[in-house]
């Protein structure tokens, strides 16, 4: 498999396991585990940090001169990684909602 | 024959997977269909499915799945998929068939 196309599905598997721990971490909230709830953003969070890392060689070819040739796959790999750190601010909001609810 | 589902968010990066794992099928001369789907169509593509593959994106999806199904449903292997790992995939999907 070719550099870029390697390099694209290693963040859409960091980022997207990422993703998928940011919304069980919801769901447990919900459940009232919160305990759970925390673990399971800190494990997304080290996978997150994965794709990041991928990503951010990209960016650093780019500015050593080597220029990236955009294509659809990565476009859905930024896409997911985009979705997946919007998902952990929403699943730490909602945490703290659904705490406030078990306060009451 | 047996039929194998691969789910993820588009179906887009597990249509590449699915070319791969073709190729591994063909590869070893295992005879089985793989075919690649978004989650949304779980329930409709699941009913002929023998064995169903999450991608990782979708992976919080997997309870869902396995209610909407008959089939044996799992995770795939984040560094499997990470890797586009065909041959290991399927590996994987035949351990669920039990074959």
């Amino acid at each position: 498999m070719e550099g870029l196309e390697l390099i694209s599905f290693q963040i859409i598997s960091s980022v997207g396991t990422a993703r998928s721990f940011y919304i069980e971490s919801i769901q447990a909230a919900k459940a009232g585990d919160f305990k759970k709830a925390e673990s399971l953003i800190k494990e997304g969070e080290g996978y997150f940090v994965q794709g990041h890392h991928a990503h951010a060689e990209l960016i650093q070819k780019e500015a050593s001169g080597e220029t990236t040739v955009m294509n659809l796959l990565l476009t859905h790999a930024e896409d997911q990684l985009m979705s997946a750190e919007a998902f952990k601010i929403i699943a730490e909001e909602l945490l703290a909602v659904y705490r406030r609810f078990e306060e009451k | 024959m047996k039929r194998i589902v691969l789910l993820c968010a588009a179906g887009m990066s597990t249509s590449l997977l699915m070319n791969k794992m073709r190729d591994a099928a063909k590869a070893e001369g295992f005879e089985c269909t793989i075919e690649a789907y978004p989650t949304t169509n779980a329930s409709s593509v699941g009913k002929d499915a023998d064995v169903i593959l999450l991608g990782p994106q979708v992976r919080f999806e997997l309870n869902k799945v396995k209610n909407q199904v008959s089939c044996p449903v799992d995770a795939i292997d984040m560094v499997a998929y990470g890797t586009m790992n065909g041959k290991k995939v399927l590996e994987q999907a035949k351990k669920l068939l039990g074959v």
